[in-house]
């Protein structure tokens, strides 16, 4: 096989695993589950310092000097305006022009608003950022997001930290189906078994962070993460056979011994 | 002079953006400045002038997904 490569905003991506860095019990295990995973792209998010802490608690500190793509989020956002001003923020640090949109209105959902989320993509489109909305899994809302310049559009699999899956398997295929632009799926991932089917489905990739960073064995998990990628991007590439209502025997009827 | 870094008014001895960062230990992090709304870049530091009451944000980037 070919080397299985692809592009966001013109640049060439190898893996198709987005590592958040949140939540991890430690800076060495994150360490360590960054490297087995693979991942080319770290997520991050933008806060104040903590002004009364002297400790450098810059997630960069403990990354850097490797050849990562940051993609930072807007997470705290709950507008468009908001969002743009933390995305403005983040590209400011001169790291990265690349901006995850994320705009939750609901506290206890997360759940991205769609129409604030298109409206900050299009401005943040036309500031030259390279942008990755993190968007509701409605196969015209990612069209749209995809018309209004988005690099790569990424549907949540479920609420974002829940682990419960992809809630609408149908949804997703329908938008990979329609898209010209990468999909990720992004937020609501659990298990090897999630990942496998969003790759079956045919996304380009996938962005977690709490089923890998809150499993048992974050290290283990990551490598289980990347190998459940690579095995469900294969089998997209190598096509599966359809479902059928009845058996069909493996060895044929022709020469049974018993007749 | 009062300024409100990070929501918080604080009182203390600053000319510039620059006097602010030594002010809290920060030269050798990776901070970004916006003082009243406006991202001020690293260069701009000691020559941007605070005023009273200057709403001034220090971020910098920290685990997310």
């Amino acid at each position: 096989m070919n080397k299985d490569v692809w592009q966001i905003g013109g640049h060439e991506l190898t893996s198709r695993f987005f590592i958040g860095t949140g939540l991890f019990p430690s800076p060495y295990v994150q360490k360590e589950a960054i490297r087995e995973s693979g991942a080319e792209v770290l997520t991050f998010a933008i806060r104040r310092i903590n002004l009364a802490s002297t400790e450098d608690d810059s997630i960069l500190q403990h990354v850097e000097g490797e050849a990562f793509r940051y993609l930072p989020n807007t997470s705290g956002a709950s507008t468009a305006e908001e969002a743009v001003r933390i995305a403005r923020l983040a590209r400011a640090s001169g790291l990265s022009d690349w901006i995850k949109v994320e705009i939750s209105a609901n506290e206890r959902t997360l759940l991205p608003d769609p129409l604030e989320t298109l409206k900050a993509t299009e401005i943040l489109v036309k500031e030259g950022f390279i942008v990755l909305p993190y968007t509701s899994d409605d196969p015209i809302l990612c069209k749209r997001l995809e018309e209004a310049g988005a690099a790569a559009v990424m549907p949540g699999a479920a609420p974002i930290g829940t682990g419960l899956g992809i809630l609408n398997p149908y949804n997703i295929g329908l938008i990979v189906e329609e898209a010209k632009v990468p999909i990720i799926v992004d937020a609501g991932l659990g298990s090897v078994s999630d990942v496998a089917q969003a790759m079956e489905l045919g996304v380009s990739g996938v962005l977690m962070n709490t089923p890998v960073a809150k499993a048992k064995d974050p290290v283990g998990m990551a490598r289980a993460m990347r190998l459940a990628i690579e095995a469900g991007r294969l089998s997209y590439l190598s096509g599966r056979i359809s479902k059928k209502r009845y058996a069909s025997a493996s060895s044929g009827h022709e020469q049974f011994i018993v007749k | 002079m009062q300024l409100i870094v990070n929501g918080e008014t604080l009182e203390m001895e600053a000319r510039t953006i620059q006097d602010v960062i030594l002010h809290f230990g920060l030269e050798e992090r990776p901070v970004v400045v916006e003082a009243d709304g406006e991202i001020i870049a690293k260069e701009q530091w000691p020559f941007m002038e605070v005023r009273p009451m200057m709403k001034i944000e220090l971020v910098h980037f920290v685990g997310g997904g």
